[in-house]
């Protein structure tokens, strides 16, 4: 026997393994100055190896040997000892079935022989035999199983088989071309990927063309909610997808193909004016638009800011906008440059629609002209001119932009799946109501508390003490239509037509 | 008689030929002295420790000696910080890898890799799950490290469920701390709209609510908010901890015998949440003695340095380098500097008991689907379920690595 490590010695003597080979080097015992012991269960590998266990190193040559066992007659390998005995009665020779030597079975571990292993250290021990020869092999040694389907090799062979199994037979595909082998993976990382924005917005595009062929002239609502679309039918799984009946005449057609200029958004606003405070977006092209007003009701509940976030960040992930002349997404950036650009001109409004279908950076460089002009307090200003009858300016302002917003969602084209979050936009956007938010906030009334709007729970927190202390960060996006929302919109349209919209933000936008 | 090989810690290990490999046992006790040294300000034993350290214990080594370097130089943080004339004499120690700042996607896969998240991920959602059965509204508070990364599978399985509408799903976090990491790329803003809209692709109604508030101070903010609004009929309180609550000040920052910790779930449990769902790491980084805290240090973070063989290179160089970060986070700072303190399963279990919470069991199904996670990934990873106190332990090659646990009010 040869030991490696001088400083080891063992209180007991061998433990006599019931093989015939030399194999066992040495045995040494492990002491109290390990970590102390887990609970001992009875399980086969210990949370740390139990002080009181047997630490066994096997040499190398032990642990690869598959058949250690060997017949004396006929020199037949066996991987086990009870194995062999059984065979040996085929030779007539005497065997015996050897028992589990005493109820107080000494835990045994064993270590790594390979001394750069971690589990060469006994506090790293292995619990059992086939854990240890396993790990040796896959550590340690030769990776001689290879994989036919792809090019992962494996030095165990029950690796391989187990891998073999699996390899290939499933396979989830995301759009933007990423391959998982495993669901979990697959729909995490779906929900993160910017592919599934596009594909929601393909989805829509397709699902209103159908819609617009089928029903001409009928009028459609067609609710995006907050930041999220719902796509067509036909898309998998098929959700629901929210119509509304016809319209009242004067609300359609607001949404008119791309080449469309302000001139009917505005026309839209001024009919709207009186109407209720569900804004209802239509995607792209499609018959109707439901503008959002300028309502009383919002004018008793002060405006937050926050309900401005939510609203961009709503739409500015609203990606499934209808589009009529290809696939795009809309970044983050763009569309809040986009409502700032119409709080400048209608002019440059109408301009960039065309070129929202042509490129983004043209949008981009619209925008990012007009954002440098304004201002929160010109911002304010221009929400007081607007028509509106709520106290809130800034609400104002953004409500009138939303048409236009809603323009651009929909008629947005390019494809800019990739640089969707990186940017700054958010935070430009966010940067120019937020960071004035207090200003805003402090402007339109200190009696600010909280608003409540029961119809779709939408719940902002406002509270000067709060942004004194924070900055205003709590938002909500909603989707959907909670409870009240619905009956609002109905009442709104005369139809009961689902809301999907982030109707409370409407609200305070009107 | 018996010999042990660890040594009385106030002599140096018998000496150990310098092979390629090296020993752990070795490294470890070398650490353990150059902490010694370093907090009885011996700048001389320091700096030649940290010497021989370097040369045994190279960052591009096996496991063992990865880690050692990462403690090494977090080691050479601490003794630079008490002894900064320090830092001139020893320059053999190369600059630590940047800590990445993920996309969400790149954390979406990254979290993947090893079930170290995907454990809890699926024994909380399991659990949760069952609790919100024949709820309308379930209001979510996630509190994970993880930036949302359990929610969309959440989402798909609410949303799998047959033969009943799904109920209007509520999502609170608290802002992004950027204390720690994983570090990412956008702002909640950002994320949350992308949670909404695949929420929405699979029919479910989804709120987003972002909630100023930090673990500094037990997110208080945090609490008043849903003390404020409480839930509504029928609706379901959730709170999801992953990997977070080890963030909130504990006794021994706070030295008092109520630490905000303690608060903290006092508070949870007075919100009367359907269920907690409390997945954190095994191990114990309280100690206030550098010593104790780098031997618990060694002990555990050995194994995700252990398990990064199978990445590829350039995650397991962003792995490492959080792991890292940790190490240097719990060896070399202070006082709320130091914001990893990690506590054990058995401590956890204690504090929510004393906070009135009473243990469920996870469900077999649950325990079958984390077994078939497991199989997903390399062969160490194991998983034991603890009848004694209704957890489930992740274990790496045997031993505990994250422990899951389910929590009601009683």
């Amino acid at each position: 026997m040869t030991t490696e490590d001088q400083t080891i010695s063992s209180s007991g003597g061998y433990v006599q393994s019931s093989s015939t080979t030399d194999h066992v080097d040495h045995h040494h015992h492990e002491h109290d100055s390990l970590n102390p012991p887990l609970v001992k269960k009875k399980r086969n590998l210990p949370g740390n190896p139990d002080p009181e266990a047997e630490v066994i190193a096997l040499s190398p040559k032990t642990l690869m040997a598959t058949n250690r066992f060997l017949c004396e007659i006929c020199g037949k390998g066996f991987q086990r000892d009870q194995n062999l005995q059984l065979h040996r009665r085929g030779h007539n020779l005497p065997w015996k079935l050897k028992q589990r030597t005493s109820k107080e079975v000494r835990k045994r571990v064993y270590v790594c022989p390979e001394k750069s292993c971690v589990h060469h250290h006994p506090t790293r021990a292995l619990g059992d035999l086939t854990g240890i020869k396993k790990h040796f092999c896959r550590k340690h040694g030769e990776k001689k199983w290879k994989c036919e389907k792809c090019a992962k090799r494996y030095a165990v062979q029950s690796d391989w088989k187990a891998h073999s199994k699996t390899c290939g037979t499933r396979e989830y595909r995301c759009d933007c071309g990423t391959i998982f082998s495993r669901r979990d993976s697959f729909i995490t990382h779906r929900a993160f990927c910017d592919a599934l924005a596009e594909e929601t917005a393909r989805l829509n595009a397709a699902s209103h063309l159908k819609s617009l062929a089928a029903t001409a002239g009928s009028n459609l609502n067609y609710h995006y909610l907050m930041g999220t679309l719902i796509p067509s039918p036909s898309s998998q799984p098929p959700p629901s997808f929210p119509f509304g009946p016809p319209q009242p005449q004067h609300h359609h057609q607001h949404f008119p193909i791309p080449t469309t200029t302000f001139d009917h958004h505005h026309h839209h606003q001024d009919v709207m004016k009186p109407a209720s405070s569900l804004s209802l977006w239509m995607g792209g092209n499609i018959n109707h638009h439901q503008q959002v007003t300028i309502e009383d009701r919002i004018a008793p509940q002060p405006h937050s800011p926050n309900e401005d976030y939510n609203w961009a960040f709503g739409n500015a992930n609203n990606r499934g906008e209808l589009i009529t002349t290809s696939d795009s997404l809309i970044t983050h950036d763009n569309n809040i440059n986009i409502v700032q650009s119409k709080e400048n001109t209608n002019a440059a409004t109408s301009l960039s629609v065309p070129s929202l279908f042509s490129s983004v950076d043209q949008i981009t460089q619209d925008a990012n002209a007009a954002s440098a002009n304004m201002s929160a307090t010109a911002l304010l200003q221009k929400a007081a001119q607007m028509g509106s009858t709520s106290s809130t300016s800034p609400t104002t302002t953004i409500t009138t932009d939303q048409s236009g917003y809603l323009q651009s969602f929909a008629s947005k084209t390019s494809d800019q799946s990739n640089q969707i979050v990186e940017d700054g936009g958010s935070d430009k956007f966010f940067a120019l109501f937020g960071s004035n938010s207090v200003e805003l906030m402090s402007n339109n009334n200190n009696g600010l508390h909280e608003i409540e709007n029961p119809r779709n729970g939408v719940r902002v927190v406002s509270g000067i003490d709060e942004l004194q202390n924070y900055p205003w960060k709590r938002r909500r996006v909603e989707i959907g239509n909670a409870g009240g929302g619905g009956g609002q919109t109905r009442d709104f349209l005369g139809v009961g037509v689902q809301t999907m919209c982030h109707s409370s933000s409407i609200n305070g936008w009107i | 008689m018996t010999k042990t090989r660890i040594l009385n810690p106030t002599q140096f290990p018998s000496p150990k030929p310098l092979r390629g490999g090296g020993d752990a046992n070795f490294m470890e006790q070398l650490l353990l002295h150059c902490a010694t040294a370093i907090d009885s300000n011996d700048a001389a034993l320091t700096h030649q420790i940290l010497w021989v350290l370097n040369n045994i214990a190279p960052p591009d080594g096996d496991s063992t000696q990865r880690l050692t370097s990462a403690i090494l130089r977090a080691l050479l943080s601490r003794a630079v910080s008490k002894t900064p004339t320090l830092s001139s004499t020893i320059s053999f120690l190369p600059p630590a890898d940047e800590i990445h700042r993920f996309s969400v996607v790149e954390l979406a896969a990254f979290v993947d890799l090893t079930p170290w998240h995907r454990f809890g991920f699926i024994a909380a959602n399991a659990a949760i799950l069952t609790a919100v059965e024949g709820y309308s509204t379930v209001h979510i508070v996630d509190l994970s490290l993880t930036h949302c990364m359990q929610i969309p599978t959440l989402i798909d399985a609410m949303a799998r469920r047959l033969n009943k509408p799904p109920p209007l799903l509520k999502l609170t976090v608290v802002s992004s701390s950027d204390d720690f990491p994983p570090f990412i790329n956008i702002s909640y803003e950002e994320l949350g709209s992308k949670l909404v809209n695949f929420a929405t692709t699979r029919n479910i109604t989804m709120e987003f609510t972002i909630i100023p508030s930090t673990y500094s101070d037990g997110f208080s903010s945090l609490l008043q908010q849903l003390r404020i609004y409480p839930s509504s009929f029928n609706e379901a309180l959730v709170v999801n901890c992953h990997m977070m609550l080890r963030y909130i000040p504990e006794e021994t920052l706070t030295s008092s015998s109520s630490s905000l910790r303690t608060v903290f779930l006092k508070q949870l449990r007075s919100l009367n949440p359907r269920i907690v769902t409390l997945i954190e790491e095994d191990v114990d980084l309280t100690s206030e003695g550098l010593v104790n805290r780098l031997k618990s240090a060694f002990n555990y973070f050995w194994i995700p340095f252990d398990t990064t063989d199978t990445f590829m290179s350039e995650q397991r160089r962003w792995y490492e380098a959080e792991i890292s970060w940790k190490i240097e986070n719990v060896v070399a700072k202070e006082g709320a500097e130091r914001v990893e303190r990690t506590e054990t399963k058995r401590r956890w279990i204690e504090r929510m008991r004393e906070a009135e919470f009473g243990g469920v069991r996870v469900k077999e199904e649950a325990v079958a689907d984390v077994k078939a996670m497991l199989e997903e990934h390399a062969v160490g990873w194991g998983m034991k379920k603890e009848d004694d106190d209704e957890s489930l332990v992740l274990t790496w090659k045997g031993h505990s690595v994250v422990f899951a646990t389910v929590w009601v009010p009683i």
